[in-house]
């Protein structure tokens, strides 16, 4: 600052600002609000308010004490089942489509004698880890995303966390948390950039924290399996089914009622000093533009989360290849780790062996469950061609898993930390190494705590 | 228990135990740092009010034994931040420099905490005691800029510029503000914290118009026009008023939270209470003095409610509706 004028000017300003009133902003507002008003009524008129009429009715409706919340439980229901029934198909055909490539591909470069470790690295490792993670993320994603974008296209979303915000407020978050946590059922990373829309910088970071505590579409799998497996057979085989989904939305109600635990706790302790305030516009219905709901949901929700996914997938893939195809002695590198593993996870009512898949699953869930299944069998690469009987039998007789396992796994899988796709979004979001680390550990720490405590009470 | 793990565990003790051995340290010397910052703090603060601080004064203010207070005061001499004449202290030039910024720093984040962070009252002031030690002058003056340059902190205190100059204390303590004369209550003296804390739960806050009622010895009796206050001299010493502008015509307001869903109203403006972000947010969405606003949609929980303004709808908790004072218009239909 060498320019004396400017010094002049600078020093003139703070001058004139000490004999500022407190309320000139106040009063710059209203001017900014009076003219802009003076322009919309020159400029615009309105033709009856029919369409307003209209929007106030639906709002009555939406957000009624008898009908506000079944018609958001239901509407939600229809999304979720959409999602697991439509993406079944889809995913088993990107998987076989992917695997058919794979053992071509491989064949090709054993015809010209490339030595057998380049082929599995590269084929069986790598390129199998990606297309594990494409095609059990893809299809749910290309479904739950554009379903989802459509309800805030029509501008029902603010209307939930309108009706969810006393919940929410109780436990210091925004009520709109309920939409990043909703989306965090599709995928973690993407709820938590959906967490743009809560303007209020606490109760964001609270959101932030808190959203890998909602099963993103990486882990249902796994919950899914372990409820058919292990708790569907506790109960007569014609309700056998229903227990089994009993159990996976049991553990998502656990979710739930975590998020908003650790809410509170967070918003009173660490995050006490971070700026809030509440407030939710709730915009009028439109209808929704498909095209931009195909851009919204293809391109910035699902390429994007992909993208990331598939940058740290391969090499997931690569990692697990080497680990298994490594022998030290007769044993492979995956069986000598998982051994030094045991002991931690039978003091949590795990394994070894459920440990490292969960250390190797890191960049993506998806791969928990083949990791676990090629350990478990010895084979040299990930795979669940296996049938659920020989799961079970594997898992059961051959590695002594109980219930226990199948609950603290659930709960495990349930509660801890986020995979490195949503770890990379949470820094690129918060911009602080700091919050990346809190929401990085303090998931693991609580998940570590709650499977210890319960295997100790079990 | 394998031998990796073994290794790893024996790593990972020693990794440990370098890390908390140099956390201690370095705790050790910001700790000190910071009783010397205290202690300007204090003497300033004496100073300020045309007193002069003494090695008892020290011991008290920052509760150390004599030894330390004295150790403190040598290095404090050495480093020419302090003079001794006799048993007084006197801060030196640069002595009152740093007090200052510590001050500057201080009477910021408590504006921050109250204002943007929302934190109760109470609360504000030992946040700020945490907090005034690790904000540089520079990141002073950058909070200052976002804050919007504030003059007083939320007790009413003057935040000295960052040229080190604070405004004279305002006010009359309320023991000597006459009988009936409305004022406007300018200062809350946030120290000691046990009578603050007294102010904080009868409800008296910055800004308040008060009238004193009744004077003795004994007791207090000060009125806001709708509750009575009473507080012991000494407490109410700690209140300093100033003559009360004209007082804006709120006959008949209400406060937004109260208006019966349905009802319309124009907006009278935002309780001064309400600062820093969340003032932000509702003037951004258009709550200014004259709007007209009406309560549109309630959830089964009748919190938060909606309402319409400027054609669109905006919800708010009853928390912020209160802090919205409006005037009920006839009802039209």
């Amino acid at each position: 600052m060498s320019n004396p004028n400017a010094v002049a000017v600078l020093q003139r300003a703070a001058e004139l600002r000490a004999t500022l009133t407190g309320q000139f902003r106040d009063e710059t507002v209203k001017s900014i609000y009076a003219e802009a008003e003076r322009i919309a009524g020159r400029a615009s008129h309105h033709s009856g308010t029919a369409r307003y009429d209209f929007d106030q009715r639906i709002d009555r409706i939406v957000t009624s004490p008898i009908f506000g919340l079944p018609i958001m439980a239901l509407l939600l229901a229809i999304v979720f089942w959409l999602t697991v029934a439509g993406a079944n198909v889809p995913s088993a055909m990107l998987a076989s489509g992917f695997f058919w490539f794979e053992d071509q591909a491989a064949a090709v470069f054993t015809n010209f004698g490339a030595p057998w470790w380049v082929t599995g690295f590269i084929w069986h490792g790598v390129f199998r880890g990606l297309a594990w993670v494409i095609s059990v993320m893809l299809p749910p994603m290309m479904i739950f995303f554009p379903l989802f974008t459509v309800l805030e296209d029509l501008g029902y979303l603010p209307r939930v966390a309108f009706n969810l915000d006393f919940l929410f407020s109780r436990a210091g978050a925004h009520g709109k948390q309920a939409l990043t946590m909703a989306m965090g059922f599709g995928c973690n990373a993407a709820g938590i950039i959906s967490t743009r829309v809560i303007d209020s910088p606490r109760e964001r970071l609270v959101a932030i924290l808190t959203n890998n505590f909602v099963p993103c579409n990486g882990r249902f799998p796994t919950l899914i399996l372990l409820a058919t497996i292990f708790v569907g057979p506790l109960v007569p085989s014609a309700v056998a089914s229903i227990a089994a989904a009993g159990t996976v939305v049991g553990v998502v109600l656990i979710g739930v009622v975590v998020t908003l635990a650790v809410s509170w706790v967070l918003s009173r302790t660490v995050l006490k000093g971070q700026a809030s305030a509440f407030t939710l516009e709730l915009p009028p219905y439109r209808r929704p533009g498909i095209l931009r709901i195909l851009y919204t949901s293809i391109i910035d929700r699902t390429l994007f989360v992909l993208w990331r996914a598939v940058l740290t997938a391969a090499p997931a893939g690569a990692v697990i290849w080497l680990l298994a195809n490594i022998f030290v002695g007769d044993v492979s590198l995956a069986r000598h780790i998982s051994n030094a593993l045991n002991p931690l996870g039978h003091a949590i009512g795990l394994d070894g062996v459920i440990l490292l898949a969960y250390i190797i699953a890191i960049p993506a869930n998806e791969i928990v469950v083949p990791t676990l299944l090629m350990v478990y069998l010895g084979t040299g690469m990930m795979t669940d061609d296996v049938s659920l009987e020989e799961i079970k039998r594997l898992l059961v007789t051959e590695h002594g898993w109980t219930l226990l396992t199948a609950v603290n796994l659930m709960l495990f899988s349930l509660l801890h930390n986020p995979c490195a796709t949503t770890i990379i979004t949470m820094y690129k979001e918060t911009l602080s190494l700091k919050w990346t680390v809190v929401g990085t550990l303090m998931p693991l720490g609580l998940a570590f705590l709650v499977t210890f405590i319960v295997a100790s009470i079990w | 228990m394998g031998p990796l793990l073994t290794t790893v565990a024996i790593g990972a003790t020693i990794f440990g135990l370098f890390l908390a051995l140099s956390w201690a340290s370095r705790r050790r010397a910001s700790q000190s740092r910071h009783r010397l910052e205290d202690a300007l703090k204090h003497l300033f603060d004496l100073e300020y009010r045309g007193r002069h601080g003494s090695l008892a004064s020290l011991t008290g203010a920052l509760r150390v034994r004599d030894r330390a207070a004295l150790d403190l005061v040598k290095r404090m001499q050495t480093q020419g931040l302090l003079v001794a004449r006799g048993a007084e202290f006197d801060l030196t030039p640069e002595g009152e420099r740093l007090a200052l910024q510590v001050i500057r720093a201080h009477r910021l984040l408590e504006r921050y905490f109250a204002d943007e962070a929302r934190l109760p009252l109470p609360q504000v002031h030992a946040a700020a005691e945490r907090g005034e030690h690790h904000l540089s002058p520079d990141a002073a003056d950058r909070l200052s800029a976002s804050l919007g340059h504030p003059s007083v902190d939320p007790h009413g205190d003057p935040i000295p510029t960052r040229e080190g100059f604070v405004p004279p204390a305002a006010g009359t303590p309320a023991t000597a503000w006459p009988i009936d004369r409305l004022a406007r209550i300018v200062h809350l003296e946030d120290e000691p914290p046990i009578s603050y804390a007294q102010l904080v739960a009868a409800g008296i806050e910055v800004g308040q118009m008060i009238r004193i009622i009744d004077s003795s010895p004994e007791r207090m009796v000060l009125t806001d026009g709708e509750n009575e206050f009473r507080l012991a001299p000494a407490v109410a010493a700690n209140i300093f008023l100033e003559n009360a502008p004209q007082a804006p015509a709120l006959a008949g307001a209400l406060r937004l939270a109260e208006l019966s869903t349905g009802q319309a109203a124009e907006i009278l403006g935002l309780d001064d209470r309400c600062q820093g972000y969340s003032r932000r947010r509702l003037m951004d969405l258009g709550f200014t003095e004259g709007a007209t606003i009406r309560a549109a949609l309630t959830t089964f929980a009748g919190d938060p409610r909606a309402y319409e303004i400027r054609g669109t709808l905006v919800a708010l908790r009853s928390e912020q509706a209160s802090q919205v004072l409006v005037q009920p218009l006839e009802k039209a239909s």
